[in-house]
């Protein structure tokens, strides 16, 4: 049997067989190149994706609405059987819903072709994912995605210094440099017209092959207001008060293990959007320059004025890298 | 006044050229019977209309025909909407000839933006708009449109109707 491809199932064995070895050539496999129904797609399948065979694994998974280790259908690691190299693969889901932030109801949409027009958009990038996309036979919008090998980058950030002065003092200044980074790449989309649609801390990956940040999973996009960007720099101010606090300060920790710290706090001291958090962090570690915590502030509850623009927070994050250097020396 | 003249920048210039800015929400509604309480009789009072529908982009829609058919429907009840709106300002005393409804499908990252560019463009003297009364959380994520017109207006007076 050929496929339209040209791909033949005896050639795919033969591939899978030189990339993988003879024992991992699979004694059944489908040879797939309508994707559209994605719970049919299974591990040892191969699709067929442009002129490229790719042998599926495992699913992926994300933690999300509170609840760790969601799987994800329809994002599948594989081989790709040319060159043998990892991939990840997005199938097409369209998916409609509503998040919350705060009390503030977000309607959100995924959209293939978005992700792929950010693809094409960020193709020479260094501070996100890279990769393809490709129609399947039946027109559904297949990305192909490089593997990043590397962790979580909040993840990391948490084990640097022995506790939150060390951390500030001797970590933080490059830290906030990688951060100024990774606005400086929403800033690119921004330009262009693009929203990241989904700012969150696990949605940037530390590749420790360039030992570089790079954001991954932009194929949210949410229905906006006056502010195109306001929700992407909401997310972008929660992963500095994150960065900051060398994780988040959360209200019933401070209650029950910090009560003097607790009792000095008022609500107009707390995260906007997640009212268990803090975001004047100066009230709890007084070091913190003052240039830094007026941007955390932007994000409080007590806050007057929002940033409209990657820009106007960028200029803040100018001021504030050179107080944090006043103060560390780094 | 026909609608060769009342497109007739150089004579609106001399007078008074209103700007209401409008969608389908009851706030919209209140800032136009407040228009007609307000000014239906003051003769030389003429007002826009003026609703903007941002195209949506491709990315809400599975399908471009999807998209198509939500704008179209959209488009009809602005439309409907304006018509509303229209007969509040002529049950007030308007006359027909002092009421323009422009309706705008165009793309655009801010309604505030574009419609102070409608303003520019028109040479309203005065802008006006409803307010949502949004919450602080809201402003915070969705921005609000009110807020921008009143911070970035230029060369005309903005009337915010609470």
């Amino acid at each position: 049997m050929q496929t339209p491809d040209g791909w033949s199932r005896e050639a795919v064995r033969t591939l899978i067989a030189e990339r993988l070895g003879p024992d991992r050539v699979p004694q059944k496999f489908r040879l797939i190149t309508d994707t559209s129904d994605f719970f049919r797609v299974e591990y040892d399948d191969v699709v067929l994706l442009g002129d490229t065979p790719y042998l599926i694994k495992g699913y992926e998974k994300e933690g999300r609405f509170g609840l760790d280790d969601q799987p994800k259908y329809w994002v599948r690691r594989a081989v790709e059987l040319t060159t043998g190299q990892t991939r990840i693969i997005k199938l097409v889901f369209h998916e409609e819903f509503e998040t919350t932030v705060g009390e503030v109801a977000i309607k959100c949409f995924r959209s293939p072709k978005k992700e792929a027009r950010i693809l094409d958009l960020v193709r020479e990038h260094r501070n996100f994912m890279h990769g393809r996309w490709v129609l399947d036979s039946a027109g559904n919008n297949v990305r192909i995605l490089e593997f990043i090998h590397g962790r979580r980058y909040d993840e990391v950030v948490v084990e640097y210094g022995t506790d939150h002065y060390d951390y500030l003092h001797n970590f933080f200044p490059a830290v906030l440099d990688q951060y100024i980074e990774l606005v400086q790449a929403i800033k690119f989309l921004h330009d262009h017209g693009e929203k990241h649609g989904d700012i969150r801390r696990d949605h940037i990956l530390l590749d420790r092959d360039l030992n570089r940040n790079r954001w991954i999973d932009f194929d949210y996009n949410y229905l906006h207001g006056e502010s195109m960007f306001g929700f992407d720099l909401h997310g972008l101010g929660n992963i500095l008060i994150f960065l900051t606090g060398r994780g988040d300060l959360l209200v019933p920790d401070l209650y029950y293990h910090q009560r003097e710290t607790f009792d000095r706090l008022w609500g107009e001291d707390l995260n906007i959007s997640y009212k268990n958090r803090v975001a004047n962090l100066q009230k709890i570690y007084p070091y913190i320059p003052n240039s830094l915590n007026l941007i955390l502030l932007h994000f409080s509850f007590g806050a007057n004025i929002f940033y409209e623009t990657t820009d106007q927070m960028l200029d803040d994050l100018a001021g504030a890298r050179a107080d944090v250097r006043q103060l560390t020396g780094r | 006044m026909n609608e060769q003249t009342f497109t007739d920048l150089a004579r609106r210039d001399a007078e008074r050229h209103l700007l209401a800015a409008v969608d389908e929400s009851d706030n919209s509604r209140r800032a136009v019977m407040y228009l007609a309480d307000f000014f239906s009789g003051n003769r030389d009072v003429f007002i826009t209309l003026l609703s903007i529908i941002p195209q949506p982009s491709e990315d809400y829609f599975e399908s471009e025909e999807e998209r198509f058919r939500w704008l179209e429907e959209k488009k009809r009840l602005m439309e409907q909407k304006l018509a509303e709106y229209r007969e509040i300002l002529l049950d007030a005393g308007f006359d027909e000839s002092r009421i323009n409804v422009r309706l705008s499908v165009r793309h655009c990252t801010s309604i505030g933006d574009a419609i102070l560019e409608e303003q520019e463009k028109l040479r309203c003297c005065i802008v006006v708009v409803g307010r949502r009364g949004i919450s602080h959380s809201e402003e915070f994520v969705f921005g609000s449109t009110s807020s921008r017109i009143l911070h970035h207006a230029k060369n005309c007076a903005v009337m915010v109707v609470e």
